[in-house]
């Protein structure tokens, strides 16, 4: 039976590759271009410049659809151009994170021995330091920028990827393609980049998005306490302003709804796509 | 090294090297490492700069101040703090029970549920039930905790006036604290569900097509027989060290929402110092938290070295 | 090829099936097991009739993947949900492919129990032997734990591993025969009146194969149960087996007693299949079994079939050949236009 169950699973998932893209997934599609249309359209979709100063307090209105904060500022505006600070710091940091898992698990997952050993050893410890904290710390000593906080996610979250790259790039390695080519003589380096590279893109595709979710999270976060960039409009310092100064209180519930739905959203979507792509991976490795 | 010493030394390294980068941080960052040690909202005049300065053993060569650091650490001496005039152990200690006093049963009890609902989530996966279940639980996990908490304290407290607006007690009796920690602590309970509800939901997905789970079938076992007797115990065991990993994420959310619903835990004491860039304080509660998350970790590989045959019998 | 008379029309029931003294426990008649995958539709069993008898051992044969693993997990509902089973299972006068998963969770383990092919995967590998074992007691005895793992220490003795250390062992730290012990001793705890052995000796060495099955046929005999053993192991099937069922391409092609169809096997493909054996020569099959997804009209052996003729390839007219013997019971059966 065991056999006839694995043959039929590689069956099984054959008849869902055709099925692209689940329902849920399409969900996330249509949530993530928007919010990246929303970022990259900003100048066009806001009604006004974010930074521009109105009569502050106001509730919504057909001028103010979400009304305006303590400075004045048109809120939805301020929505709009937030959409760039998740952007910016999710892609960033995911970008750097996979680039340098990516590295590390193909150095430690192809040469092993001690390379192996010396990475796998600090991506122990770097998962266990807790990262929000440690973002904190820094911010709180550097001035806050939306990069260096890109920076210090990129910095904190390879490790994740790194282990699911490594795992790979070891199960590629016993392969008779690689086996074949080390033997002819090919570098190393060669090898990786032409081998092992391309077929480590499935495993790396979820685990960067899932990243951006994480980084995005982690922003708004440390922009609710107040360790944003000044200069940025974000979606966690509208939270936090809404919060001190004097937006919960008074009940202006808009203020704060609405960026805290737009992070969910936009958190949403990139899971759903990430678990949508992971969910293809492992079947098309039934399929192999 | 046999395993067990290795990891132990990672746990060693990891302390070792967050002590070290609490102590090269405020030397290393820019500005005066005086006031990067005091804190911001120091102001002091020129002579007890100079007097404070030696004190602080600012002028003594870097390996000596480092091996100060190290013996002021062993004392329990995490240096103090000049905005709330009080050493920083003792005010971590203040505001340490209450962060527990939250985050403590939310975090065992939201374990728990989000094992269970999670197990059975991933046991009926397909069906519409679970499907909606999932649906809410992953929206759940995608909110910041603190927006979630900003929604509740808004619709109970604000508009139903069901649950007081802030702080801890206002009258100091259990049943009065009980009153003021219970939204947080149901904020809190799921923001710990969803994450283990999601993470063994995957477990009992990858185990449910496994051959035991199978035999288990063929011996007569009806639906729920198997998943509780046997997929249950199997899924639990890898994700032990993923929800270890998973505790200083769910920490941080415990501070955030102790922000918000203004409690008197670290998670105000780390805001306030932020605000007031109070280093000393900020530098001890990281060191503080840090030393928790590890222990977690710690606990976790612990148990599962115990709860798994396999290993345990090596 | 020379006594050979009745023609019948399929697996029509009007012939009186029952061999003298015992009657049929399981009668599997016209199982069709299909798959919707995406490269089509599986046919992994088609038309597939079968009896067992009380007390009586069918061993079914065949080349993996030829569907006999397909066919007994469809008769006590264990197959994977996208299959769509066709036929009937008759136990007891009921059909076992119409009951509800509540009803079937009550016959298996305790009337029909299975054993599957690999016990080192199949046992739980964090559950100590003895409390697999006694696993069925408690489910469907409701026997308190410590009495249902008095049972279960017995079974193991039985089975020759009476080793005090064995019971709160865990499958990780027992040996592959073992642990298919511990899997057989689980299967026939409660004495079930049919035994499915899927593969029993997969994987084991020589020796453990031959204990093993011996261990089965012990077991067997002093319960007074009925066996379907699936096997590509020949020689196995005619030490312990009273009859034989061959199956090809999802198709059952041939059936009789044991030595009958050792002495003189009617379809070509099972004379092929006897010529691959050590004692007759390691003559392979030329050809490879063609695809189940689009499985040739008529005999699906036509394309392989070294006595093949033109009608062969055709469709209709190819049914089940009947052989009866003075009672009326059928002594063999084959699928063959040759006869």
């Amino acid at each position: 039976m065991t056999d006839f169950c694995e043959r039929l699973n590689e069956w099984k998932g054959n008849r869902l590759m055709p099925m692209i893209i689940s329902k849920s997934g399409w969900l996330g599609l249509a949530f993530f271009s928007s919010f990246l249309l929303m970022a990259a359209l900003s100048p066009v979709l806001a009604p006004y410049d974010p930074w521009y100063r109105f009569e502050p307090y106001l509730p919504p209105d057909e001028l103010h659809l979400l009304g305006t904060n303590d400075l004045g500022q048109d809120i939805l505006s301020e929505l709009i151009f937030g959409s760039r600070a998740s952007v910016i710091v999710g892609f960033g940091a995911a970008l750097m994170s996979t680039a340098i898992g990516t590295a590390a698990g193909l150095v430690s997952g192809y040469f092993r021995g001690m390379a192996d050993e010396i990475i796998m050893g600090i991506t122990d410890i770097f998962l266990m330091i807790p990262q929000i904290p440690l973002i904190i710390v820094l911010a709180a000593f550097l001035r806050p920028s939306l990069w260096l906080v890109a920076l210090l996610m990129g910095c904190l979250w390879w490790t994740s990827t790194a282990r699911v790259v490594r795992s790979k790039a070891l199960q590629i390695r016993e392969t008779g393609y690689v086996q074949a080519n080390r033997s002819l003589g090919f570098s190393s380096l060669h090898i990786m980049l032409s081998d092992v590279l391309p077929n480590i893109t499935h495993v790396v595709m979820p685990k960067f998005l899932l990243s951006i979710a994480s980084a995005m999270i982690a922003e708004a976060s440390i922009s609710f306490l107040g360790l944003g960039d000044p200069t940025m409009k974000s979606w966690g310092m509208m939270i936090n302003f809404a919060f001190s100064r004097g937006g919960f209180l008074n009940g202006l519930w808009w203020w704060y709804m609405a960026p805290g739905l737009c992070i969910t959203l936009f958190v949403l979507s990139v899971v759903l796509l990430g678990s949508m792509l992971e969910e293809r991976e492992s079947v098309s490795l039934r399929l192999q | 090294m046999s395993l067990t010493g290795r990891k132990a030394a990672r746990y060693f390294i990891a302390i070792f090297l967050i002590i070290t980068f609490n102590f090269a941080i405020p030397r290393s960052m820019p500005g005066d490492p005086l006031t990067n040690l005091l804190g911001e909202d120091v102001i002091l005049s020129d002579s007890s700069v100079q007097e404070l300065r030696s004190k602080m053993g600012l002028d003594k060569p870097l390996w000596q101040q480092y091996i100060e650091y190290w013996q002021s650490i062993l004392r329990l001496d995490l240096g103090y703090s000049f905005h709330l005039h009080k050493p920083v152990s003792i005010l971590l200690q203040d505001r340490m029970k209450w962060t527990l006093l939250l985050a403590g049963p939310a975090l065992i009890l939201g374990s728990a549920l989000g094992a269970i609902l999670g197990a059975r989530a991933g046991w009926r996966s397909g069906s519409r039930r679970e499907k909606v279940h999932t649906g809410i639980l992953l929206a759940v996990y995608c909110t910041p905790p603190y927006f979630l908490s900003l929604i509740s304290l808004y619709l109970f407290s604000f508009q139903l006036g069901l649950f007081p607006l802030k702080g801890l007690y206002s009258t100091g009796s259990a049943a009065d604290i009980a009153h003021h920690l219970l939204l947080p602590a149901v904020m809190m309970t799921l923001f710990t569900l969803s994450r283990n509800y999601m993470i063994m939901r995957g477990s009992v997905l990858q185990e449910k097509s496994s051959l035991y789970a199978a035999f288990a079938r063929a011996k007569g076992l009806y639906d729920e027989q198997i998943l509780f007797r046997h997929i249950f115990r199997n899924a639990l065991l890898p994700i032990i060290t993923l929800l270890a990993l998973d505790f200083g994420f769910i920490l941080s959310g415990a501070l955030f929402i102790e922000i918000v619903f203004s409690m008197n835990g670290m998670g105000s004491l780390i805001y306030d110092a932020l605000l007031s860039r109070d280093y000393p304080v900020l530098q001890g509660s990281f060191l503080i938290i840090t030393i928790m998350v590890v222990s977690a970790n710690l606990l976790a590989d612990l148990l599962y070295s115990r709860l798994d045959p396999r290993v345990k019998w090596e | 090829m020379t006594d050979l008379q009745d023609f019948m029309q399929g697996c029509s029931r009007a012939a009186s099936e029952s061999m003298a003294n015992n009657q049929a426990i399981l009668s599997i008649e016209d199982l069709s097991v299909s798959f919707e995958t995406a490269m089509g539709r599986v046919m992994a069993a088609d038309g597939v009739c079968l009896k067992l008898h009380e007390r009586e051992t069918v061993a079914l044969v065949g080349e993996t993947g030829c569907g006999k693993s397909v066919v007994v997990s469809s008769i006590v509902q264990l197959l994977p949900g996208n299959a769509s089973v066709r036929g009937r299972a008759i136990y007891e006068g009921r059909d076992l492919l119409s009951l509800g998963e509540k009803e079937m969770a009550g016959i298996r383990g305790s009337e029909i129990a299975m054993i599957f092919q690999n016990p080192s995967l199949a046992l739980n590998p964090i559950i100590k032997a003895a409390e697999q074992i006694a696993e069925p007691v408690i489910i469907h005895w409701r026997l308190p734990k410590s009495q249902a793992l008095d049972k279960a220490g017995e079974m193991l003795r039985r089975l020759g591993l009476g080793n005090r250390a064995i019971p709160g062992m865990f499958p990780f730290q027992l040996s592959g025969g073992m642990n298919q012990r511990v899997m057989i001793a689980a299967a026939m705890i409660l004495s079930p009146k049919i035994i499915i052995a899927d593969e029993p000796s997969k994987g084991l060495d020589a020796n453990s194969a031959d204990e093993v099955m011996g261990e089965i046929a012990r077991l067997r005999d002093s319960a007074g149960a009925s066996l379907l053993l699936i096997t590509h192991d020949l020689g196995l099937a005619r030490k312990i087996s009273d009859r034989m069922a061959v199956m090809y391409c999802g198709q059952i092609i041939e059936t009789g007693r044991c030595e009958d169809i050792f002495n003189q096997p009617l379809h070509p493909y099972t004379k092929a299949l006897l010529n691959c054996l050590p004692q007759r020569g390691f003559q392979p099959i030329p050809g490879s079994s063609p695809s189940m997804i689009e499985p040739p009209e008529g005999c699906r052996f036509y394309p392989r079939c070294p006595e093949r003729q033109d009608e062969c390839c055709m469709k209709a007219g190819l049914q089940m050949v009947r052989i009866l013997g003075p009672e009326g019971e059928v002594l063999r059966e084959v699928r063959c236009r040759l006869y």
